[in-house]
Order: structure tokens, then C-alpha cells, then sequence
């Protein structure tokens, strides 16, 4: 071999469009996970407001709850879930993946994003078949 | 571009808010442009007083109706192209001025202001797919209330009104800071009633001017509108761009009409907002 000459590495023949499959895949999978993982969490709050509603014998969901996300309320939210109220203002009911179309942001933020705001008491959120609606109540 | 909602803002009154507002839409309308021109100023209406040469007969639908849900936007607003012999098509939409009206949106509860805002939200579809309206403009109350928020919020562009007046100036800086960024909002600022005509286009100033504001406020100017005597002096109900056709308050408010057509609707980097070359 002359001198100079550069030896070309011979990378794995895999295919870009396989890699980037695979990575959707992988992010579907996170997703789905991440959806579990928030519905869990739901069910181990429901759980546990049912056990203190049995042991003090009264609604321990109380009105306090619900929240009006109004546009003072919304200064004082982390940006990230301002902007999730910002653009259900103007979608007025939207599934995780309408939110990160209108936001720009990955749809497993928008997911994290509006269940944080329904579990604070700012948002609801109704299921359709396999979709899962938010919206200000 | 059509049905984009502009916001006209200040940090405090006086800063000439209402009579840009008001001549914007005159002059988007004498284009051939159909306008939408909304008196958000629930606590001091004064679109009433501006149009009232314009409007026959008693107002039947108030702004407050709408947003209170007891009529459509459409019965809201009223039809004033005819009686100012405009080419386009203006519908105003009246703030009601009685005492009990203002009284009224004073005591309403923050749930009402989520409803008021979505009202505004969906203001914008209804406006171009239904009214064949091109630009809506909302005229809203000065600083940081409600009534202000909302509407600036639920708008694509927001022009702050100011003057040279370091109370506005720093009222201005904290709104941006504060507010503003904070909503992300596509945002201009206007100076107007600046010291005499002569004093800025003599020496060259208006450049430097620019470039300073530019830097204490961080946002782009969009125009600078000396301080004209007779338009100080005129009352602030007249129609200087039906009263006074050709002035040259109007010229640089069609300066400032023709910089905002330019204006990246998408873009939300408020550092690219204007399009190329079109801002000098």
C-alpha cells in the first residue's frame, strides 16, 4: 500500500432507512411504556384517594381540585406545560399526538405534559376507543 | 394570511394605542382589506365614541354579550364601511360602556376568563372561513390585566404602542421580560408621539434611535411616529385616516401596515420576524 493512502474501514452493510426504523420502533415501544407507566401511576392515585375516602369516610377529591388554567394561572406554570394549555386553547380537545403537531414537541412530552396537568387539576381528559382526549374542563 | 389576528398593546395609557388601532384598521380597509376591529377595553371602551358618526341606531349586540356566550360574533359586530365610504369591508365590535357592563366584567370569575379566552381562540376560524374577514384587530386595555392578557394571547402578532417616556419604556421592558416571552408571542413595538419631526429626520437620528431601542427592548421596531401637533390636538374620537386623508401620520401608519404584511406569520423567532429587506 503507497504511503498516504487511507485504509477505508468497512462499516456493517446496514441499510439507513432499516436503522431508522428500528429507531421508531424503539421510540413506539418508549412511548407505550411511558403510557403504562402514566396510567399506572392514575390508577395507584385513584387507589389511594379511594383507601383515604374509606378511612376518613369522606370525599377526599374535593373541589379544590380543579383548577382554572386562565391566562394568570398560566404565567405562573413551568413553560413546558404552559405551552401544552396554549395550545389546547386553540384545539379545544386534543389527543397527545394533535399536541406535539401543534407544539413542534415529541408526542411522549405532550403525553407527559397534559397528564402532569390533569393529575394538578388544570385539564381532564376522556378516553374514545383507543384515543385518549384532553381538553379544559 | 388571511383571518390573522393583530393585538394593539401598551404599558400604560396614552401612549396613543386606540388612535393607531382605529387608523390601522381605516387603512387596511381603504386597501380593499375586509377588517375585524374589536374593542377588548372592557374597563374604558372607547370605540363607541371613535365610530360614533358611523353607527346608526342603538348597538343591539355588545362584545361583552359575545364573550358571555349570549349572542354569535356575527350579530356582535357592526357593518361601518358605508358610512366612511371604505373599499373593504370594517366591522367593529363594541365594548359596552354602561357602568353595570364594566361593573360586571370586573366581578367575573377566573373560569369565565378561560372561556373568554377560548372565545377568542375560535374567534379566528369563524372570522376568515365564515366573515371572509382578512385582518381582525384587537384593541385592548393598557398593561397587565385580563382583558389585555387574553388578547394578546389568543392573537398572532402584537404591536406595543409607546412613547420616547421612560415610564412607558421600562413599562415596556418589564412587559416583554415578564409577559411577553414567556407566552413566546410574535412581537413588535411602536414608537409613537416621538419629539418633533424635524429633530429626527434633520439629523439623521431615527436609525440610532431604532438601533438603541432595539437593544434595551430586544424586540424589532416597526415604526417611529413623531409627535404631530395637530394630531395631538385633534380629538382622539376623530378618524384622522377618514378626516384626514393624506397626513403624514397616516403615511407612516401605512408604513407600518405594509411592514406588518411582511411579517413572518410562522416563524416564532421573534429575532427573524420581518421578511427580508423589508424592514429598513
Amino acid at each position: 500500500m503507497a504511503a498516504g493512502e487511507t485504509v477505508k474501514k468497512k462499516s456493517p452493510t446496514l441499510d439507513v432507512n432499516v436503522l431508522l426504523a428500528m429507531l421508531i420502533d424503539e421510540l413506539n415501544q418508549v412511548n407505550k411504556k411511558l403510557d403504562s407507566m402514566v396510567e399506572l401511576n392514575g390508577k395507584m392515585l385513584k387507589t389511594q384517594e379511594e383507601f383515604l375516602q374509606r378511612i376518613t369516610n369522606q370525599s377526599y377529591r374535593s373541589e379544590a381540585i380543579k383548577l382554572e388554567p386562565d391566562a394568570m394561572t398560566l404565567l405562573s406554570l413551568p413553560r413546558s406545560l404552559r405551552k401544552t394549555v396554549m395550545a389546547l386553547y386553540k384545539l379545544k380537545e386534543a389527543t397527545a399526538e394533535d399536541l406535539a403537531r401543534e407544539t413542534n414537541r415529541l408526542r411522549a412530552v405532550e403525553s407527559a405534559s397534559a397528564n402532569q396537568l390533569v393529575r394538578m387539576g388544570y385539564l381532564k381528559k376522556k378516553r374514545e376507543g383507543r384515543k385518549v382526549y384532553f381538553y379544559i374542563g | 394570511m388571511k383571518g390573522k389576528v393583530i393585538s394593539v398593546h401598551s404599558s400604560r395609557g396614552g401612549t396613543g394605542k386606540t388612535v393607531i388601532a382605529t387608523n390601522l384598521a381605516v387603512t387596511y380597509a381603504n386597501k380593499g382589506l375586509n377588517i375585524a376591529l374589536l374593542d377588548l377595553d372592557f374597563r374604558a371602551p372607547s370605540l363607541i365614541t371613535v365610530f360614533s358618526k358611523g353607527i346608526r341606531g342603538p348597538v343591539k349586540h355588545w362584545l361583552n354579550d359575545f364573550m358571555s356566550g349570549q349572542c354569535t360574533i356575527e350579530q356582535a359586530l357592526i357593518n361601518v364601511s358605508e358610512e366612511y365610504n371604505l373599499s373593504g369591508r370594517l366591522l367593529i365590535g363594541l365594548a359596552n360602556p354602561a357602568i353595570e357592563a364594566i361593573q360586571n366584567i370586573m366581578g367575573k370569575s377566573r373560569a369565565w376568563e378561560v372561556t373568554a379566552v377560548k372565545k377568542l381562540f375560535s374567534l379566528r376560524s369563524t372570522l376568515s372561513n365564515d366573515m371572509d374577514i382578512d385582518r381582525c384587530i384587537f384593541d385592548t386595555s393598557p398593561g397587565i390585566q385580563y382583558s389585555s392578557i387574553n388578547a394578546v394571547i389568543s392573537s398572532d402578532v402584537s404591536i406595543i404602542v409607546t412613547t420616547l417616556d421612560s415610564l412607558d419604556i421600562k413599562g415596556v421592558q418589564r412587559m416583554l421580560a415578564e409577559f411577553y416571552d414567556a407566552f413566546e408571542k410574535r412581537t413588535v413595538v411602536l414608537m409613537n408621539k416621538v419629539f418633533p419631526q424635524t429633530r429626527i429626520w434633520s439629523n439623521g437620528r431615527q436609525k440610532e434611535l431604532i438601533s438603541q431601542m432595539e437593544k434595551a427592548l430586544k424586540h424589532p421596531i416597526i415604526g417611529v411616529i413623531p409627535c404631530y401637533c395637530d394630531v395631538l390636538q385633534a380629538k382622539r374620537a376623530s378618524l384622522l385616516a377618514v378626516e384626514k386623508l393624506g397626513h403624514p401620520f397616516l403615511r407612516n401608519l401605512e408604513e407600518v401596515a405594509e411592514k406588518l404584511e411582511h411579517i413572518d406569520w410562522i416563524n416564532k423567532n421573534r429575532r427573524r420576524c420581518f421578511g427580508k429587506g423589508n424592514f429598513e
